[in-house]
């Protein structure tokens, strides 16, 4: 037979099964949070590093202006390299609508089905396509509006149409790999044809890009950086004009700065909600002990002692956790994989096959076992102690019906109806739950709103960054041109207000031994450009009248530390060594801006041999045409209008598509935050519904007394619901509050992942209001349910719970 | 009430606590209801508010059955036309005296917003907690409480008045000052019906019922054996047999034993009037002869074996 006091233990369990279920459901919440996040965390890891890995990506990727196919030979031979293979690398334009098109870059390997490196994962379709046929990448599908069995129509340069059946769709996990200039989310839609197909597209049958692997220490960046300079090398004694090199590791997936934010805040969030559920199981417990406050005192009476009642409680714990550990367990793997599965069409990454993560399992349990009976102790500490008389007198629970200060103040609040006082002074009876229940819900809701913070924070910041792209149009024509002929030519064109004609060249760093170092991309503006606004971190902008000087942006800190104002850095540009001076410094778009440098236009194209000519233009609209749409309108208009003019257009973008491209990329980072954000919510929310349900079961006996005094339904509902929603105001202006150091606090997670920097933190009024909307939401939910219980209660029961 | 049954469904077996309960009360009666721990008072008192259902027969208060209104519809009906008086005070600790007292009139709408706080003061005041009204429950004394708890009975301006063991929880001097504040409200013409264990209590009031074992004992078997225990009472009224006599009617002489109901019991010059015990065979061997008074005789008779043999067990400590 059990014994009487383990008896009592299950008793106490099933006796009341609401409380049961609200204390095991607030340490399930706790739990599964712990349990989504640590199984996403690992899982992540997996897809992002191991299914990234698995692809086997290039270590090194060396863009050229073109090299021949044994030259890849010669290179698979070196000893450090592992892999080789060549690539040829296309930019076309396909046609999307009637007069609209887009830019798409196209892949074509001479040796399609024994493709080693950057592996490409099949979807849908087939793979490899036949000649004049063409595999799409996934993640940029929508810009093409085509669709699996398609036909899809590509520009050729000479104007000539080509169709192209879409014969399978891919997801190439290496998009943006060594990419500048924002990669994966700025780039264009990819397509993968064979080597054959490229005549038939009117472009050369040469390779310009190399892929390499390297044999060994393929997570050592240094080493593969030493890999890639002989490979420059190679290039180099072969003749070979190389524009652009390099090197990352084979777990280096290209959205790493976002999977590293996102890790960092999953981590961060996975404490807090810990944190939170503890609070939560607290208050639960603290409620739950001092309903037995009296049968404490009956089994101290009776000799038990200290040890044993805290004993009974410690196990009725156990159980609780025990039983909340299953249910949690039950369901965070799954809303893991849900997680998994957003993010995966997000940052580009396959789904990989997933088993419970042993880790997250042991975490779960752990936390089960330690967390509730940590914030047990303390109820279970002060229920335990007191004396007989306390406990059988019922005076030992320390409640508010002796006034407190708290409530002798608020006791002087008047002009208030009588059921409103009721709700108000409710709300603080028990400070000590309220108080639990506000850090839940302030937390939640600071985290909520600084979501909204980040987000305007970087947008703002995007804001700044757009300012080095003032322009309207961007125009890039297929070789140069006159600037003083094309600025009169596209002034024939209604809305073109000015134009510059910019230059740019691809550079690297020569590093002090000689070698090339990383590629760097060189800008070239007219002095007097009204079209650039840099954010100056030190020194100053391009002057009329100077030669070699460049201005640098943060990332040259990483690759040359230590340099300075003053100082020289050595380029090669356009196979050219050459010296600049280092003038000043500006911030730019972090990691996934790359090695971005200024310099004066005319100084440039004196070196590069193109005086007064540019293939590169900026266009300032009339007003009134700065949406993206008009800005998109002119493009095509201007297009056309040098197309009859016999000027080959490149490419042309609207000025504010960069804004757009890099928004989808932030996009994703701020829905994961938001859905963090609303977990937190979630568990704030609980914890306000146990509160309530709490309350409500405290105040059984006083419902039943208001309904013997004439209270109906409605007044009872009413008095829960004012409560719920009084603590979620105050939670509300609290939580506004809180959520400038927190918002600062992932703004700051976030734009050093992204960034590489944090940026200046800026707050928006939105989070705040939309905050409001919804914890007074959460808080009528939270209540519902325990104000209609209290609505349902009969006297016959309150007289019963006597 | 008529015919109150309330049986409760218990894992064991059915449980039935008011056995068939038939009562009436008249509009400004002052009654008590007297029963032990367990006797159904309770129960009987849940009935008569509302506050739970008879399993049969019915309430009807004012014309209003109470058991086909919803509980909210009761709640209200109930804030408007009963005030109850419970035991352990039930003020509710967050609001003060007076605020508790306002808040029966708030819920049911009764008096103008800005008659409410001046009319709660003046019944505070009646029931002697001036200077007190803006203290919170828990800063007065168990008496104030429980004066407090009257005044918020009264706030609506109830007709009837429910007390639960009013003066269960309060000193002999606070409690005589809570009686004394019943007769007064009985005189004005309020309907009050107290439940007590305590039948010295029961006596302040106009009328007394005995509960015993969820039956209500008839008025005249308590009457006639003041002494005699609930239970003992409970057999009386068990072996006790209604005969109605019209007026000036010869008691017939099978009759052996009888407590007057109704009406008189004349022999020679002795009469006998409600609630005495009558040994009418007695009076006959006296020479005496029973019989009606000038009103009709309303006779509860008992069999003197019964009797005598009821008699022998508690003479023998039993169970009667």
């Amino acid at each position: 037979m059990m014994r009487p006091r383990w008896h009592k233990a299950l008793a106490d369990l099933w006796s009341n099964k609401m409380r049961s279920l609200l204390v095991i459901v607030s340490i399930a919440i706790g739990l599964f949070a712990v349990g989504l996040i640590s199984t996403t965390h690992a899982w992540l890891g997996l897809a992002m590093r191991d299914g990234y890995a698995a692809q086997n990506p290039a270590n090194i990727i060396i863009t050229a202006a073109g090299f021949p196919a044994d030259f890849v030979d010669r290179i698979r031979n070196l000893p450090d390299v592992q892999e080789a293979e060549g690539v040829a690398l296309v930019s076309l334009r396909v046609q999307t609508g009637q007069d609209t098109s887009t830019p798409i870059d196209i892949q074509a390997f001479p040796e399609m089905d024994e493709k080693q490196i950057n592996q490409l994962t099949l979807l849908e379709g087939k793979y490899p396509p036949a000649d004049r046929e063409i595999v799409l990448d996934i993640n940029k599908l929508e810009d093409t509006a085509a669709r699996l069995g398609d036909t899809i129509t590509v520009q050729l340069p000479s104007g000539r149409l080509r169709e192209m059946k879409v014969v399978g769709i891919v997801r190439d996990m290496t998009i943006g790999a060594g990419g500048m200039g924002g990669g994966y989310f700025i780039a264009s839609p990819q397509g993968y044809i064979t080597f054959e197909t490229l005549a038939w597209l009117e472009q050369p049958e040469l390779l310009n890009q190399l892929h390499a692997t390297v044999r060994s220490g393929d997570a050592d960046l240094e080493h593969i950086q030493s890999v890639a300079g002989t490979l420059m090398d190679e290039f180099e004694r072969n003749s070979l004009i190389t524009i652009s090199r390099a090197a990352m590791t084979s777990t280096a997936h290209p959205n790493n700065p976002y999977l590293e934010s996102m890790l960092g805040l999953l981590v961060m969030l996975g404490f807090l909600v810990v944190f939170l559920s503890a609070f939560i199981i607290t208050n639960t417990l603290s409620a739950l002990l001092n309903q037995q406050i009296q049968q404490v005192g009956v089994m101290k009476t009776i000799g038990a002692s200290r040890f044993q009642i805290r004993s009974i409680y410690m196990v009725l714990i156990l159980v609780y956790s025990l039983a909340a550990l299953g249910l949690a367990l039950a369901f965070s793997d799954r809303a893991a994989y849900a997680l998994l599965t957003f993010l995966s069409t997000r940052i580009n990454f396959n789904l990989p096959a997933v088993q419970p993560v042993p880790r997250s399992i042991l975490l779960q349990a752990l936390i089960a076992l330690i967390v509730p009976q940590v914030a047990g102790s303390l109820p279970i500490l002060q229920g335990t102690r007191i004396t007989i008389q306390q406990a059988l007198s019922g005076t030992g629970s320390g409640n508010a019906d002796r006034p407190s200060v708290v409530y002798r103040w608020l006791a002087k609040i008047r002009g208030l109806s009588r059921p409103m006082l009721i709700s108000l002074r409710n709300t603080f009876r028990r400070r000590l739950r309220l108080v639990l229940t506000l850090v839940t819900l302030i937390l939640g809701g600071a985290i909520f709103i600084g979501v909204f913070n980040v987000r305007t924070t970087i947008d703002h910041y995007m804001d700044r960054l757009g300012k080095y792209f003032i322009a309207d149009v961007n125009l890039t024509l297929s070789e140069p041109h006159s600037i003083r002929e094309m600025t009169a030519i596209l002034k024939q064109v209604p809305g073109v207000v000015s134009v510059e004609g910019w230059a740019g060249a691809r550079a690297e760093l020569v590093e002090p031994d000689g070698s090339v170092g990383e590629a760097v991309i060189l800008q070239a503006v007219p002095t007097d450009s009204t079209l650039i606004e840099p954010i100056l971190t030190a020194g100053r902008w391009i002057l009329p009248g100077d030669e070699n000087a460049i201005v640098l942006n943060e990332m040259f800190n990483e690759s040359l530390p230590g340099i300075a104002i003053g100082d020289t850095v050595r380029l090669r540009v356009n196979g050219e060594e050459t010296e600049w001076v280092v003038v000043g410094f500006f911030q730019f778009a972090g990691k996934s801006g790359g090695l971005l440098a200024y310099t004066g236009f005319d100084h440039l194209s004196r070196l590069t041999s193109m005086t007064g000519r540019s293939m590169f233009y900026r266009i300032v609209t009339a007003e009134g045409m700065h949406t993206l749409e008009q800005q998109e309108e002119l493009g095509a208009v201007l297009e056309a209008h040098l197309k009859r003019q016999g000027i080959e257009v490149s490419e042309i973008t609207a000025g504010l598509s960069l804004n757009e491209t890099t928004a989808r990329g932030l996009d994703t980072l701020t829905t994961f935050l938001l859905f963090m954000a609303l977990l937190m919510a979630a568990v704030g929310s609980m914890g306000l519904m146990g509160t309530m349900s709490l309350n409500v079961m405290e105040r059984t006996r006083e419902i039943g007394v208001m309904r013997a005094i004439g209270a109906t339904d409605r007044h009872i509902t009413r008095l829960v619901l004012v409560e719920g929603m009084l603590i979620g105001l105050i939670s509300w202006v609290l939580a506004c509050l809180a959520s400038f150091p927190i918002g600062k606090m992932l703004s700051d997670v976030v734009s050093i992942a992204i960034f590489s920097m944090p940026i200046d933190f800026v707050f928006t009024a939105t989070g705040v209001f939309i905050w409001l909307g919804l914890v007074t939401i959460l808080s009528i939910l939270a209540s519902v349910l325990p104000a209609r219980s209290a609505a349902r209660l009969t006297i016959r029961e309150v007289l019963a719970y006597e | 009430m008529e015919s109150v049954v309330k049986t409760f469904r218990t894992a064991a077996a059915p449980v039935t606590v008011l056995k068939g309960i038939d009562l009436s009360v008249l509009p400004g009666e002052f009654i008590s209801i007297v029963g032990r721990s367990g006797s159904g008072k309770s129960t009987l008192l849940n009935m008569l508010t509302g506050i739970d259902h008879p399993t049969s027969g019915s309430v009807v208060i004012g014309g209003t059955r109470l058991h086909q209104l919803n509980e909210s519809r009761l709640a209200s009906w109930r804030g408007r036309n009963m005030g109850i008086v419970f035991q352990f005070f039930q003020l509710l600790p967050m609001l003060t005296l007076v605020e508790n007292v306002m808040l029966p009139m708030d819920f049911c709408e009764s008096f103008a917003p800005a008659e409410r706080e001046p009319r709660a003061m003046q019944l505070l005041a009646r029931v002697g907690l001036q200077g007190l009204e803006t203290k919170l429950p828990g800063a007065v004394s168990g008496g104030q409480q429980q004066s407090a708890a009257v005044a918020r009975a009264l706030a609506t301006d109830p007709p009837i008045l429910v007390a639960d063991e009013p003066t269960g929880n309060l000193d002999s001097r606070t409690a005589e000052a809570v009686m004394a504040l019943f007769q007064e409200l009985a005189a004005q013409g309020k309907t009050i019906i107290m439940v007590t264990h305590d039948s010295l209590l029961a006596k302040q009031t106009r009328r007394s019922l005995v509960i015993s074992d969820g039956e209500l004992i008839h008025p005249a078997v308590s009457a006639a054996l003041p002494r005699a225990g609930h239970d003992l009472l409970l057999k009386f009224h068990h072996l006790a047999r209604p005969v109605h006599l019209p007026a000036g009617a010869e008691v017939p002489s099978s009759l052996q034993l009888g407590i007057v109901a109704g009406g008189t019991v004349i022999a020679g010059q002795a009469v006998w009037g409600f609630g005495r015990l009558v040994d009418l065979a007695g009076l006959r061997r006296a020479g005496g002869n029973p019989r009606a008074g000038s009103q009709p005789l309303k006779l509860l008779v008992l069999d003197e074996a019964e009797v005598r043999s009821l008699a022998e067990s508690v003479r023998r400590g039993g169970q009667p």
